[in-house]
């Protein structure tokens, strides 16, 4: 403990630089009406693209130190492509419309893991409404979206990097990298995380509860994937489940994944699948911010 | 009035008639609120009471409580201003109306001369605020990096924030532990980051929300002597505290607040002399009585 003798604090404490330069009165008793307001405040306000740059910086470093949380990130896809894609072996590939089974599984499995990018901010921000941290940037002019961006940037491009190592490690396996493809694919999906980070972050906002939140994460999360098709085509089911998986954002996710990664770029389901995911983005972020702007006003 | 450069405000802070109820959701029988249960809320069988903030009205699903019922208040610049009361008067709520964390539900109020309703973004450039849970960031940050990145959201620059945060460290005896993370810190520093954390923007009123609740006798020093620094440099300040002692060593005006509603008003010394009282302590239990008071008012957070 480094507090000095509170008697010596008392009398001689360390000079505090409270204030600008402008200031000069420091130490002597301002008289009320020679006080002025400060104009030592910085006059230049900071753009929202240094506001968003900041703010995900700072989401960055949160996330790189703590490498448990990349580690078990990781962990998920790479665990269905060596324990789960092999069950898919025997499965005659004209039933993953002429693709091997590492090239259909791939980019669903990516979908899942974008899923999974982005849906644990909800659990930080009730940590940091518990704290004070979203009060404390609250009564600062911060503005309130890029409270939200700093996170779904973190998130889309924490989803990118991690995704790149998913690849590589899918290359022994047989995947084929169609460089192209594939990084669009990684931009749809970076997107979709976005979309699922700003979900999560203003559901966690607004229900302010770590047990609704994760009934809420969860309560989409199997729907959501399970009837995009991530694991297997929704073509290979009943027609019902093929007019149901219309219904699902990402099931256009997937289906232009899959054309993505195999290099085909120029065809319906990949632009139904941009077209789909960057308007449910566009849906989600401005109602995300309205339940910040309004939470956080 | 012109909103863009008002001339400098005559009060720090200006307060009319701030009113503001939270509805209350109530499971099972609703009480009632007195043996006619003809008509909510008012009942002319009961005794005139000073307590505005028992439920105002009342219904089967939903009842609503009056947190401030319509108070006034002038804090001139440069004074350290103390808000007293029992939990649950509503200091809190008023606190978080004039930091732009709650919206009112009528009156009016400003802060630095700007409106806290429709001049947020202005308020919030002149106010510094550190609540009760304190603020700073606890996830694998330094006590340096809270600072910065605070620093720089209000628009300095790298080189600049570092400064700022070096002096700050320095004036609240944190620079050794500046490059530590601070979920390492004790109560009593991290207690001194918070404050440090509330005086990045430079404010010209800052708002202390309970400060010294929970910290040890040096760091409570260390805290009254940056209040009266700050005093000294013309900054106001508005603290809330428990502590009547601290009210009483720091305050140049003091307001005691109960149910809603601000009961007293004067310095330290004002009100000793007007109740008789030796301590503010004997003050403010000869004003507000001894019965527990946050058994019918609560203070929502948002």
């Amino acid at each position: 403990m480094t507090t000095p003798d509170p008697i010596h604090t008392s009398g001689t404490g360390t000079t505090l630089p409270l204030v600008g330069a402008n200031r000069s009165s420091i130490g002597s008793e301002p008289t009320g009406s020679a006080f002025t307001p400060l104009q030592a405040r910085p006059d230049h306000h900071p753009s929202i693209f240094t506001e968003a740059f900041l703010l995900t910086q700072r989401r960055a470093k949160e996330l790189l130190r703590e490498p448990q949380w990349i580690a078990s990130g990781l962990a998920t896809p790479i665990l269905y492509l060596v324990l789960f894609a092999p069950l898919l072996t025997n499965i005659p590939t004209a039933l993953f419309g002429g693709l091997s089974v590492v090239q259909m599984f791939v980019p669903g499995m990516l979908v899942l893991f974008a899923f999974g990018s982005g849906q644990g901010i909800g659990w930080t921000v009730i940590h940091e409404l518990d704290t004070g941290v979203i009060e404390r940037f609250r009564v600062t002019p911060v503005r309130r979206v890029s409270l939200l961006l700093g996170s779904v940037i973190r998130d889309g491009l924490f989803f990118i990097v991690c995704a790149l190592v998913v690849c590589l490690v899918a290359l022994p396996f047989g995947f084929v990298i169609h460089p192209g493809g594939l990084a669009l694919t990684l931009l749809l999906l970076a997107v979709l995380t976005g979309t699922v980070s700003a979900t999560s972050a203003a559901i966690g906002l607004a229900l302010k509860n770590i047990g609704a939140l994760a009934a809420s994460i969860m309560g989409m999360q199997l729907p959501l994937t399970l009837l995009a098709g991530a694991l297997l085509p929704i073509s290979m089911g009943p027609t019902w489940l093929q007019v149901l998986a219309h219904f699902n954002p990402f099931y256009y996710a997937v289906e232009a994944a899959r054309d993505l990664a195999s290099g085909h770029i120029l065809t319906v389901s990949v632009g139904l699948g941009f077209l789909v995911v960057f308007a449910v983005f566009a849906i989600t972020l401005t109602w995300a911010s309205r339940v910040f702007q309004k939470a956080v006003a | 009035m012109l909103d863009s450069a008002p001339a400098p405000a005559p009060l720090a802070i200006e307060v009319r008639g701030l009113k503001k109820t939270f509805p209350v959701r109530t499971r099972g029988a609703v009480p009632k609120p007195g043996p006619s249960d003809s008509q909510a809320g008012a009942n002319p069988a009961s005794p005139p009471e000073r307590s505005p903030s028992i439920p105002a009205q009342q219904s089967r699903r939903s009842a609503t409580v009056e947190a401030v019922s319509g108070i006034d208040l002038d804090v001139p610049h440069g004074q350290v201003f103390a808000f007293l009361g029992p939990n649950g008067a509503g200091k809190t709520t008023t606190l978080r109306i004039l930091t732009t964390l709650l919206p009112a539900t009528s009156g009016t109020a400003k802060v630095a001369g700007y409106d806290v309703s429709t001049q947020q973004d202005q308020v919030r450039r002149h106010i510094g605020y550190v609540g009760q849970l304190g603020g700073t960031d606890l996830d694998h940050a330094t006590g340096r990096e809270n600072l910065v990145l605070a620093a720089r959201l209000y628009g300095l620059r790298k080189p600049e924030a570092l400064s700022r945060a070096a002096e700050l460290l320095e004036g609240f005896d944190l620079t050794a532990l500046a490059d530590q993370e601070t979920s390492t810190y004790s109560g009593g520093q991290r207690r001194r980051l918070d404050v440090a954390l509330g005086m990045v923007g430079q404010p010209s009123v800052l708002f202390l929300d309970e400060p010294s609740t929970g910290l040890d006798p040096q760091n409570r020093m260390n805290l009254w002597d940056q209040v009266r620094r700050l005093r000294a440099q013309g900054t106001t300040v508005f603290l809330t505290t428990h502590y009547l002692d601290e009210a009483d060593a720091l305050a140049d005006d003091v307001a005691i607040m109960d149910h809603g509603q601000i009961i007293a008003r004067g310095t330290p010394a004002q009100l000793k002399a007007r109740t008789g009282s030796a301590t503010l302590d004997d003050v403010f239990l000869t004003l507000t009585g001894r019965a527990l008071r946050d058994t019918d008012v609560q203070e929502v957070r948002s």
